[in-house]
C-alpha cells in the first residue's frame, strides 16, 4: 500500500458516479479521437505526397483542361525526369450513383511510372497496354463494383456523359497508406477517340518526377514560364502544395473540426472537475482525519490528483478501448471502402492514442487542481467539523 | 489551576461509584511529571467580526499515564480544548507544552509531524476510509514513518490484535458494527505508539455493550500500556470509568 494506491482505490468508493464520469469522458476521448482521425485521413495524402513530384494544372481552376501538347513542353524542362497525364472522368456506377470514387483517363505508358506508389502486375499490365476498354482498378472499388478479372463493366460518365464499356483486368498495389484504393484507371486514348471533336486532346493535369526534390520550386516556376504567354496558363506547384491547395477548400471544416475537438475536451475538463470536487467536498471530514493522524497539505493534494490520475488513466483507456474497434473495425473499413476517395487511410494514429491518454489524465489533473488547493488549505478543525 | 474530580477508592474500573472531588493538581507533588501543560490558554472566535470567547484563560496540567475525561455542556469548549491539547488548534493566548515540547510555536508542519510521532485519534464518527480494509486503514499513518511495507503490516496486525479484531484484518468498514469500526480506529490510535491518545465522544455513536467495549479497550490501553488518554464525553457512565473527571463550563475549568 502507498499514498497513490489509496487514492486509487477511491475510485471505487462511490462506482455508480466513477462509472458514468469515466464513461463521459471516455465518450469525449472517442469523439477526440475520430475528430483527431478525420484530420489526419485528410491529410495523409499530403503528409505522404512524394516530394520529387510536381503536378501541372491550368492555373484558373484544376476544373479547366490543358492543351494535350503542353505534355510534350513539359517534358523538354530542365530537372523534369518523367512526365505524364491524365482527365478526371467522373465515371458513376449506374446500379450505386451516390457511390463516389476517382476515375481517370491516363497516359497508359507513363502513368504507373510517374505514379509508382501504385504497383501493376508486370503481367496485368502488359494485357492492361494490349486492351483498348481496359481498366486498372483498385481492390477496393473491385469489391464495391463487385467486379474481378475479366469482367466486363459499364460506368456512366458524368463529366464525360454517356454509357461506357470496360473490360477489368486487374487490380493495382497501393505501397503507400496514401493510396486511394478504390480507383478507376484506363487508357486515355480510349477517351480521347470516343469523345467529340472538339472535346479531343484535352488534359485534366500533368504529374512530373524531377531530379533534385530540392528545386521542385524552381521547376515548377519553369514549366508555368513556358505557357506565361498563351493563352492557357499553368498553375505547377509541388504534389504537396497541390495537395494543401485542394485542402484549403476544406479549411473552414478542419478549423471547426479543431475548434469542435477543443470544445469537447474542455467539456470532458468540466465533467471531471465537477465530479473531483463533489467527491472532495464529501470527503472533508476524511481529509480532516488524515490531517490530524499527520498527512500533510501536499499529501492530501498528491491524494486527490492520484484519484484525479487514476479516472483520467480509465477514461483515456476505455475511451480508447471503444473507438479503436469502432474505427478499425467499423467506420474506417466502412469510409475506406465506400470514401476511399476523401479516405484512402481512416485509422487511428499511434499519436493520437497518445495525445488520447496524456490529454485524458492531463485534464483530469488540471479539472482537479482548484479542489486540490481549497482541500490542502482547509484548517484541520474545520475539516473534522464539515459534514458533507 | 483546574480543579479535579476522581473516582478515587473505587478505582478506574468501577462504574457504579460517583466521582468526587479530588485535591488540585499541586496535592499530586512527587506524582509524575505533567505531560500536557497549559498556562492562561485562551480561544476566540470571530462569528463574522464578533469575538466569541471559546476558552479563558485556562490552565490544565495532565499527569503522564492518566486517563482524564473531560465533561460539560455543549459549547463549553470541551472540543477547543482537546484541539488544542492534540495540536489541532494553536491558542488565541496562553501556551500548551505538551510531551515536553511547547506546541504554541510550533507551524503547522511541524504540528503535523508531533501529531503523528506522539498523537493517537479516536473520533466519534469513527472516519475510517472505507475503500481500504480494517488492516490498511491501521496502517495508514504508517505511511508516513518511512517503514518498510512488510513491518507496516505486521504492526497494522498487532494493532488489530490488541483491540481484539485479529479475525477482521480483511474486512471493510462497511462489514464491520459500529463497535467493530471504533476499534479500528483505536488500532489506527495506536498503531504509531503515541504517548497521548485524545478520544472525541468514542463512544458517542455506540449502544452500551459495544460503548462498555471500547472503554474497558481504553482502561487496557491506559493501565497496560501507560497510554495518556483524553477523552472527551456527554455520557457521565463513560465518564466515570476515566480516573480523573474534568468539567468544562463556558470556556473555564469548574
Amino acid at each position: 500500500m502507498n499514498l497513490f494506491s489509496v487514492a486509487a482505490k477511491n475510485v471505487r468508493r462511490n462506482t455508480g458516479r466513477t462509472f458514468f464520469t469515466v464513461l463521459g469522458a471516455a465518450v469525449a476521448i472517442i469523439t477526440f479521437v475520430l475528430l483527431r482521425t478525420v484530420l489526419a485521413a485528410w491529410n495523409v495524402g499530403i503528409e505522404a505526397a512524394a516530394k520529387d513530384r510536381i503536378g501541372t494544372r491550368h492555373k484558373v481552376s484544376f476544373v479547366l483542361d490543358l492543351p494535350k501538347k503542353y505534355i510534350d513542353d513539359i517534358r523538354t524542362v530542365s530537372g523534369i525526369k518523367a512526365a505524364t497525364f491524365a482527365n478526371w472522368f467522373g465515371a458513376k456506377d449506374p446500379k450505386n450513383p451516390n457511390a463516389f470514387f476517382a476515375s481517370m483517363a491516363v497516359e497508359s505508358k507513363t502513368f504507373f511510372d510517374v505514379y509508382d506508389e501504385m504497383k501493376v502486375d508486370p503481367a496485368v499490365y502488359q494485357k492492361w497496354l494490349e486492351t483498348k476498354k481496359g481498366a486498372i482498378v483498385g481492390d477496393v472499388l473491385a469489391k464495391q463494383l463487385g467486379v474481378k478479372p475479366g469482367d466486363r463493366v459499364t460506368l456512366s460518365g458524368t463529366i464525360y456523359p454517356g454509357d461506357w464499356q470496360f473490360e477489368v483486368i486487374g487490380f493495382y498495389e497501393a505501397t503507400r497508406k496514401s493510396v486511394d484504393r478504390s480507383q478507376f484507371i484506363f487508357h486515355y486514348d480510349y477517351l480521347n477517340d470516343s469523345v467529340p471533336p472538339e472535346r479531343r486532346d484535352r488534359i485534366g493535369f500533368v504529374g512530373s518526377r524531377i531530379d533534385d526534390p530540392t528545386r521542385s520550386g524552381d521547376v515548377s516556376a519553369a514549366i508555368d514560364k513556358k505557357f506565361d504567354d498563351n493563352d492557357v496558363q499553368t498553375a505547377s506547384m509541388s504534389e504537396k502544395a497541390m495537395g494543401l491547395s485542394s485542402m484549403a477548400m476544406l479549411s473552414a471544416i478542419l478549423s471547426a473540426l479543431d475548434i469542435v475537438s477543443i470544445v469537447i475536451l474542455l467539456i470532458m475538463t468540466l465533467i471531471l472537475g465537477n465530479t473531483i470536487a463533489m467527491g472532495v467536498r464529501e470527503r472533508t471530514n476524511e481529509y480532516g482525519v488524515l490531517r490530524a493522524i499527520g498527512f500533510r497539505p501536499r499529501h492530501i493534494v498528491a491524494f486527490i490528483l492520484g484519484e484525479a490520475v487514476t479516472i483520467g488513466i480509465l477514461a483515456g483507456v476505455v475511451g480508447l478501448a471503444l473507438a479503436y474497434p469502432l474505427v478499425e473495425l467499423g467506420m474506417g473499413r466502412f469510409l475506406e471502402e465506400n470514401m476511399g476517395a476523401m479516405f484512402p487511410y481512416f485509422r487511428i494514429e499511434k499519436t493520437t492514442m497518445v495525445a488520447a491518454v496524456l490529454l485524458s489524465v492531463g485534464l483530469s489533473v488540471t479539472a482537479s487542481l482548484i479542489p486540490a488547493y481549497q482541500a490542502s488549505k482547509l484548517k484541520v478543525t474545520d475539516a473534522l467539523r464539515r459534514i458533507a | 489551576m483546574a480543579e479535579v474530580e476522581s473516582p478515587g477508592q473505587e478505582g478506574p474500573n468501577s462504574t457504579s461509584g460517583h466521582p468526587h472531588r479530588a485535591g488540585s493538581p499541586t496535592s499530586r507533588a512527587g506524582g509524575p511529571p505533567p505531560i500536557i501543560e497549559l498556562r492562561g490558554v485562551g480561544k476566540v472566535f470571530f462569528r463574522g467580526k464578533e469575538p466569541v470567547e471559546v476558552l479563558s484563560n485556562l490552565n490544565l496540567d495532565v499527569p503522564e499515564g492518566s486517563f482524564e475525561a473531560l465533561m460539560g455542556p455543549s459549547g463549553s469548549g470541551k472540543s477547543t480544548l482537546l484541539n488544542i491539547i492534540a495540536g489541532l488548534d494553536q491558542p488565541t493566548t496562553g501556551t500548551a507544552r505538551v510531551a515536553n515540547e511547547d506546541i504554541t510555536r510550533m507551524s503547522d508542519s511541524q504540528l503535523a509531524n508531533f501529531r503523528s510521532r506522539t498523537m493517537g485519534f479516536i473520533f466519534q464518527a469513527y472516519n475510517l476510509l472505507p475503500v481500504l480494509t480494517a488492516v490498511e486503514n491501521v496502517e495508514l499513518p504508517l505511511l508516513l514513518v518511512g517503514l518498510s511495507s512488510s513491518e507496516r503490516k505486521k504492526r497494522a496486525e498487532t494493532a488489530l490484535r490488541i483491540v481484539g479484531l485479529d479475525d477482521r484484518m480483511d474486512h471493510y468498514p462497511r462489514q464491520l458494527s459500529g463497535g467493530q469500526e471504533q476499534r479500528v480506529t483505536i488500532a489506527r490510535a495506536i498503531v504509531n505508539d503515541p504517548t497521548i491518545i485524545v478520544a472525541d465522544e468514542p463512544t458517542g455513536d455506540l449502544d452500551r455493550k459495544s460503548a462498555e467495549d471500547i472503554l474497558n479497550l481504553l482502561e487496557r490501553l491506559n493501565k497496560e500500556f501507560k497510554k495518556t488518554i483524553l477523552m472527551v464525553t456527554h455520557d457521565p457512565a463513560a465518564a466515570e470509568r476515566a480516573s480523573v473527571i474534568r468539567r468544562l463550563n463556558k470556556g473555564a475549568l469548574e
